[in-house]
């Protein structure tokens, strides 16, 4: 087991324009779960692959269990890569494939056998070992990529999107069964994924990155409360957070903040303490933030947020429904309880507690508290 | 949008096999019959070289077919019976095997190495290397036969060691002449091999030689295998450059034994039958060894 610490790791491609990882500064504990979530192309594989050490860094430091590896080979670097491909070695048997490296730092073979079997129960494989991987399903193949990191008992576990391939079923259980796995074997482990969810549910601590920088480092509950900024809000939760620019009105006795259009249904009210801290900055727009789970239908006492608003659309889930309105022409989205009479087409109020309302800046895209 | 894709789909599918069905039958008799055709010659061969010798000039080799009883392995024993004499049957069945083997495993041996480090390595220019070898691929022999005589006559001037009329000289113009393609061959086959797979391998612990024949070499088997088979035949049935290149040489590869029965004033049919059954044995036997190999989707479930 060991820890990782990147420092301001950077990759230029030669040819790219901008780089594809900008200065990530990461410290993974011992034993802790992260996952690197972010969107397509922003650089995730690109930090795994050079943490695995198949990819040149450009600058910067990686640290795994207090020792710089940056020139050391992949081999000598304690870690296992569970690709987003398999990688399984298709002319061998799912116990070859286990055995594989195990073989070739040449461990006793009694060793050997005990460590394919262990893996094999742990991951229901028994029945297997002796297949090909052209005889298995996709979710067995998966479970072969992971045993055949598991056999090697490495310092650092990486895993590059190992559950994309998997339907959405599989998908759901080989998450629990790789956060379990995490949990018996107390191994450090990265993790990329695109899929937020994925992220909220396993990791200890997630990274977002967003164009090759790291836009915020924390654990989910924090990533969910309190967002660094626009896109950390954005990506984190789902549906999405409801993003609404609004107009900063000083010219009362508290400052309250209306839509930009003049006769605007949306209006958020402010506690005291806010109003002061607004009267005194400049600026006159702002960014207001809310999670639709965090929206009710009807007006609250409270002070917070409030938009009247046009259902254009009811997805129904189930328990709940999600609800497509649109207010002074901004999309909104709200989780509403299914037993909700609310229609197409009908006029509502939807309100929100300020508590659970965010504000960002709307040039810098920064929260602002 | 889908719905019309895959009903087009069906439709293709159906009227696929409503065509296929009733064709089945005819087409496997024409299968047949062309195979057939194409066997007569062989076994004209097989049985003019089962019959006496006295035999040739007096019926057809057909003939024989009714009096079964007339067949004799005698050619076969009185040639083989000469032993490894210098000219003789056995002696040139023993230089081909010394020509065609080390020719066949050097091509697939070197053709494999260039393949994996043009695909796997990482170096500069392995594009431009590729593209001239494949350009060296349209070199015909007949070019390059005298300037190479002529390379092997300077050898001996320089170093006191001339190839020309012994059978490495032969043997080194095969493989020099068979690497273009066997690196063409190998090259493209390896290039379809995911670099996951390898990158897995090197982080698991392999060193390059190890990731070479672990990894690659398990899975090129398929191409190997063709290759294998095509520069043995190709090798086994060369006449041209063991004519130019052995010189003199007393031990000639069965091609030059059965083209010197051919040449005096009346042929031998009786020896080159037999020496030509002789000189098919070996390809065939090399052919169904190395058929077990040609199987298809080796990479089957190595990724995704
Ligand atoms: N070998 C390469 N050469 C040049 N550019 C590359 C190379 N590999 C990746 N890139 C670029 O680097 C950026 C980050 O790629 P990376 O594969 O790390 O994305 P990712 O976050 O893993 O995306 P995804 O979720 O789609 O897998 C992309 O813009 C990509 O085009
Ligand atoms: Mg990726």
């Amino acid at each position: 087991m060991a820890s990782v610490v990147l420092r301001n790791l950077t990759k230029q491609y030669s040819g790219n324009n901008a780089p594809s990882l900008d200065m990530l500064n990461l410290e993974i504990a011992d034993g802790e779960f992260v996952c690197l979530v972010g969107p397509s192309g922003c650089g995730k594989t690109t930090a795994l692959r050079m943490i695995a050490g198949l990819e040149d860094v450009t600058s910067g430091e990686i640290e795994i269990g207090g020792r710089i590896v940056n020139d050391l080979p992949s081999r000598d670097r304690d870690i296992a890569l569970v690709f987003q491909s398999y990688a399984l070695y298709p002319h061998l048997t799912v116990a070859d494939n286990m055995s594989f490296g195990l073989k070739l730092r040449k461990v006793p073979k009694a060793e050997i056998e005990q460590a394919v079997q262990s893996a094999a129960k742990i991951l229901d494989l028994v029945d297997l070992l002796k297949r090909k991987p052209a005889q298995l399903s996709g979710g067995q193949r998966q479970r072969v990529a992971l045993g055949r990191a598991l056999v090697r008992d490495p310092a650092v576990f990486l895993m590059d999107e190992p559950l994309s391939n998997l339907d959405a079923k599989l998908r759901v259980q080989t998450r629990a069964e790789i956060a379990q796995l995490h949990h018996r074997l107390q191994a450090t482990m990265l993790y990329v994924t695109h899929d937020q969810v994925e992220a909220m549910t396993m990791a200890d601590r997630i990274a977002v990155i967003n164009l090759g920088v790291l836009e915020q480092y924390g654990t989910p509950r924090d990533l969910y409360n309190f967002p660094n900024n626009q896109f950390v809000a954005g990506f984190i939760g789902s549906p999405s957070m409801n993003f609404v620019s609004m107009r900063i009105n000083r010219d009362v006795e508290r400052v309250h903040l209306t839509g930009m259009s003049a006769d605007s249904n949306i209006k958020v009210t402010l506690t005291d303490e806010q109003s002061d801290i607004l009267r005194k900055s400049d600026g006159s727009d702002i960014v207001v933030g809310v999670r639709p789970e965090h929206l009710i239908e009807g007006s609250i006492d409270h002070a917070g947020f409030s938009a009247v608003a046009k259902v254009e659309v009811i997805e129904f889930l189930g328990n709940d429904e999600h609800i497509h309105a649109t207010s002074d022409e901004t999309d909104l989205v709200a989780i509403l309880n299914a037993h909700s009479s609310v229609a197409r087409g009908d006029s509502i109020t939807l309100s929100a507690p300020l508590d659970t309302v965010h504000f960002f800046d709307p040039t810098s895209g920064l929260r602002l508290s | 949008m889908a719905n019309i894709v895959q009903s087009t789909d069906l439709t293709k599918r159906r009227r696929g096999l409503s065509r296929r069905l009733p064709t089945r039958g005819p087409s496997n008799i024409i299968l047949g019959i062309i195979a057939i055709v194409w066997l007569v010659p062989t076994v004209s061969l097989l049985v003019i070289s089962l019959r006496p010798e006295a035999d040739f000039g007096v019926s057809g080799w057909w003939k024989a077919l009714l009096a079964p009883s007339s067949l004799t392995f005698s050619n076969y024993r009185v040639l083989f019976d000469q032993g490894f004499v210098a000219g003789g049957l056995l002696d040139s069945l023993m230089t081909s095997i010394e020509i065609t083997v080390p020719a066949t495993l050097l091509v697939v041996l070197f053709a494999c190495f260039a393949g994996h480090s043009l695909v796997f390595g990482r170096w500069r220019g392995r594009d431009v290397v590729f593209l001239i070898v494949v350009g060296l691929m349209v070199v015909p022999v007949q070019v390059a036969l005298i300037p190479v005589v002529q390379f092997y006559h300077e050898l001996g001037n320089l170093f006191g060691l001339n190839p020309y009329g012994t059978i490495p000289g032969v043997i080194i113009f095969h493989v020099a002449f068979g690497l273009p393609f066997g690196i063409f061959l190998m090259r493209n086959f390896m290039s379809g091999i995911p670099k996951d797979l390898l990158e897995a391998a090197r982080m698991e612990g392999a060193g390059e030689w190890k990731v070479f024949y672990r990894i690659v070499l398990p899975l090129a088997l398929p191409a190997l295998a063709s290759l294998a088979i095509f520069q043995f035949i190709w090798v086994w049935n060369d006449l041209l450059v063991a004519l130019v290149f052995l010189g003199g040489n007393a031990h000639t590869p069965l091609t030059v034994f059965l083209y010197d029965q051919n040449h005096e004033l009346q042929a031998n049919y009786w020896i080159i039958s037999t020496g030509a059954i002789v000189s098919v044995i070996v390809p065939l036997i090399v052919f169904f060894s190395f058929q077990r190999y040609f199987v298809r989707g080796v990479l089957a479930g190595a990724v995704k």
